[in-house]
């Protein structure tokens, strides 16, 4: 990362800002700490807007804000990019806006006063369909009154139809057929002079008249069928019309308005950044923090654009500078996925590693040694390389399967090694024999070999962090570190002497040397290194659990075998096992994750990561972040939740 | 008789860490549903916290096996 300062004359800044948006990559320090020296301080102060560009900036927030409710009126389509350049026409858009702004919510209050009797008439709309088709079967004579009414069911109409005295001496019909929504709708044709026992009856049997509009009371059952239908046609045309006339304008008029928003948004966040400039009585400055590697090419654009009025300058970073430089990931392609894990701690800060690639290396090679199954390797290779299809759009998932497949080669490595497939299957019905060792009978020598890898893991997390600590000139904390290394090599050689691995003759010198460099401990590290230390020893025992939940892994899939076997039936063996062997595999690929996750979070990361650091936050237009990335506005926002390692950066 | 109390012994060892770890990680992990609830961010910090405890079952684990096979 480099510490840069951008210098030009004081009419520039606007322009200025407008190509350190588009390049994207200075990320600017909203302070002067650490960039003007005690002795300019006084003549460097804040750049304080002049009352043009307070107006400028009311009238654009204005103007965005009447956008907004443009487009929250118009429908969404696809519209084409706009040929006209916004900022010559300002004005006159500004102008049109206002017109078209009242046309449209004249169409929008007309198209929500449709939609909104299209929804009241919309519980009608399945009576009158089948009503109608009623009516056409039948002939209509002015001598006879109608009742129409809905029924749940073919039961209903069959005790309606009991019920129904009238049917019996003809002076009165029920004509009944099946509605859109599922309930039956009835049609009973009545002479005048029964149609009000009729209804008294339905009242009295819980099978009420179908109830239409009050303003339609006056009407004949016939006008108000017919008027109701003629209403839903009218207000569906009428919103087909009003939809045309919106969606013709925003065909016509969207591309512009779009371009105006675009350059409404750039020039308030330049006002906005324009904030976080200084100024002399002649000049601007603008300070922050870019890529070391975009410098020239943000040099280069400044000097092509203002013809060598504007100036871009490194300034020397200082160690009191290095909390304050923004950090972002920047790892190979193969560690990218790997950076998820990352995310979910706070940002490192500076002068400390980025463990994306420490996480990259040893967390599958964990999860080997943990699931080490051959079978159940290939099971994850081939679900996740099926499923791979599937997660195109959704960038978390494709990286899940991707550490998935370098997890699953790694198992079935290691269920080689361990001679594993689908637990003892392999070793029974395919004869594979272990390569290495065969860890359900060797438990303590597996014992030693996982804490042999936690001394490992930890004495490099240590040296890391001595690496560290003597970057950041912290010389006590660098001698902690390196005790700690020592004190645990001395220990565990004393540990392995006492099994008796090593001479007993090596007990004594041991003994003496960890006693005489306790006192160098406890002044270096205080009251506290004793415990430091028996947190390391702590930490180095935790990696048993490699061996532990590996042994648990096998013993799963050992039991599924048995349990398939003890059937005595091959399909109904294939399923019991099946499903015993899928619930292990489910279990097996969730704890040698999550395990393996533990073990860097906690055990590894804690000796050298010191987190804290700044998030990177380059000025620039979306558009430009989603052409880098080629992903998603939301995706990113998430993106922008990456820093560089110190060593690639400085 | 020897063979049983080894067996208890060892029952014990990893038994007694098992339920403390669950009861620590309920408690951990019931508060840390919480905070993620207001903050999805510290998720990283609660895997840690909730991971924390399970160092006791595992020292239990090795202490069990050492009862078991290194006696």
């Amino acid at each position: 990362m480099s510490k840069v300062e951008i210098v030009g004359p004081r009419q520039l800044l606007g322009e200025t800002l407008s190509l350190v948006r588009q390049e994207g990559d200075l990320h600017i320090e909203p302070s002067a700490v650490g960039f003007v020296d005690d002795i300019h301080k006084q003549e460097v102060h804040s750049l304080l807007p002049d009352e043009k560009a307070l107006f400028e900036k009311i009238f654009l927030e204005e103007f965005e804000s009447k956008l907004h409710n443009l487009f929250a009126c118009l429908p969404p389509a696809m519209i084409r990019e706009s040929y006209l350049s916004p900022r010559p026409i300002i004005d006159t858009v500004s102008r049109t806006l206002d017109n078209h702004l009242a046309m449209c919510r004249s169409l929008c209050d007309k198209r929500d006063a449709i939609q909104h009797d299209l929804l009241e008439l919309s519980g009608y709309k399945s009576f009158l369909s089948s009503v109608s088709t009623l009516l056409d079967k039948i002939q209509l004579t002015p001598d006879l009154d109608y009742i129409g009414i809905t029924l749940k069911d073919e039961k209903s109409v069959d005790i309606l139809r009991n019920n129904l005295n009238c049917l019996a001496d003809a002076s009165c019909e029920l004509f009944t057929m099946p509605a859109e929504d599922g309930a039956m709708v009835g049609l009973i044709a009545a002479t005048k002079n029964i149609s009000q026992t009729i209804r008294s009856l339905l009242s009295q049997k819980q099978m009420p008249e179908f109830k239409f509009p009050e303003s339609l009371q006056t009407m004949t059952f016939i006008a108000k069928v017919e008027y109701l239908q003629k209403k839903i046609q009218e207000s569906e045309k009428a919103l087909q019309t009003v939809e045309a006339e919106l969606e013709k304008f925003t065909h016509r008029w969207g591309p512009m308005y779009q371009a105006a928003h675009a350059w409404v948004r750039e020039q308030l966040s330049i006002i906005q950044v324009s904030a976080f400039s200084f100024e002399t009585a002649m000049c601007f400055f603008i300070y922050g923090w870019m890529p070391a590697e975009k410098v020239t090419s943000l040099s280069t654009s400044l000097q092509r654009n203002f013809a060598g009025s504007v100036v871009l300058e490194e300034i020397e970073i200082r160690t009191e500078d290095l909390d304050r430089v923004p950090v972002f990931l920047q790892n190979p392609q193969y560690f990218k996925p790997f950076e998820n894990f990352t995310r979910l701690l706070p940002l490192p800060s500076y002068t400390s590693f980025d463990p994306t690639p420490f996480i990259g290396l040893f967390f599958p090679l964990f999860f080997g040694l943990i699931l080490g199954d051959a079978g159940y390797g290939l099971i994850v290779l081939l679900l996740s390389s099926l499923s791979t299809r599937l997660a195109r759009k959704n960038k978390l998932f494709m990286d899940a399967l991707s550490i998935l497949k370098v997890c699953s080669l790694y198992a079935i490595i290691f269920g080689l090694l361990y001679g594993e497939f689908l637990g003892n299957f392999g070793h029974n019905v395919l004869g594979i024999k272990p390569l290495l060792i065969d860890r359900q009978k060797n438990i303590i020598p597996m014992l030693y070999f996982a804490m042999a890898v936690g001394l490992a893991h930890v004495t490099l997390g240590l040296t890391m962090g001595f690496v560290s600590a003597l970057r950041r000139h912290t010389k006590k904390e660098a001698l902690v570190k390196l005790l700690n290394i020592i004190f645990i090599f001395l220990i565990v050689a004393l540990i392995i002497t006492f099994i008796g691995f090593f001479p007993e003759l090596m007990t004594r010198p041991l003994i003496i040397s960890i006693l005489l460099l306790c006192p160098f401990l406890l002044f270096s590290g205080g009251l506290l290194a004793p415990l430091e230390l028996l947190k390391n020893i702590g930490n180095i025992i935790s990696y048993a659990r490699i061996m532990a939940i590996g042994l648990t892994s096998v013993l799963l899939a050992n039991v599924a075998n048995q349990l398939s076997g003890l059937t005595g039936d091959i399909i109904l063996g294939l399923i019991v096992g099946g499903i015993i062997h899928l619930i292990s595999i489910i279990i097996g690929v969730f704890s040698s994750s999550i395990h393996s996750l533990r073990l860097h979070y906690v055990e590894f990361f804690d000796k050298f990561i010191e987190l804290g650091g700044r998030k990177y936050r380059p000025f620039s237009s979306n558009q430009k972040k989603q052409n880098q990335t080629g992903i998603s506005d939301s995706e990113s926002k998430q993106q922008e939740k990456l820093y560089e390692r110190p060593s690639q950066s400085s | 008789m020897d063979t049983v109390w080894i067996a208890f012994a060892a029952a014990l060892a990893i038994g007694l860490p098992a339920i403390a770890t669950a009861w620590a990680q309920s408690k951990i992990g019931a508060a840390g549903a919480g905070s993620l609830a207001e903050k999805p961010e510290l998720s990283g910090t609660v895997i840690i916290l909730v991971a924390i405890p399970e160092t006791m079952v595992i020292l239990g684990f090795v202490v069990a096996v050492i009862i078991l096979l290194g006696g």
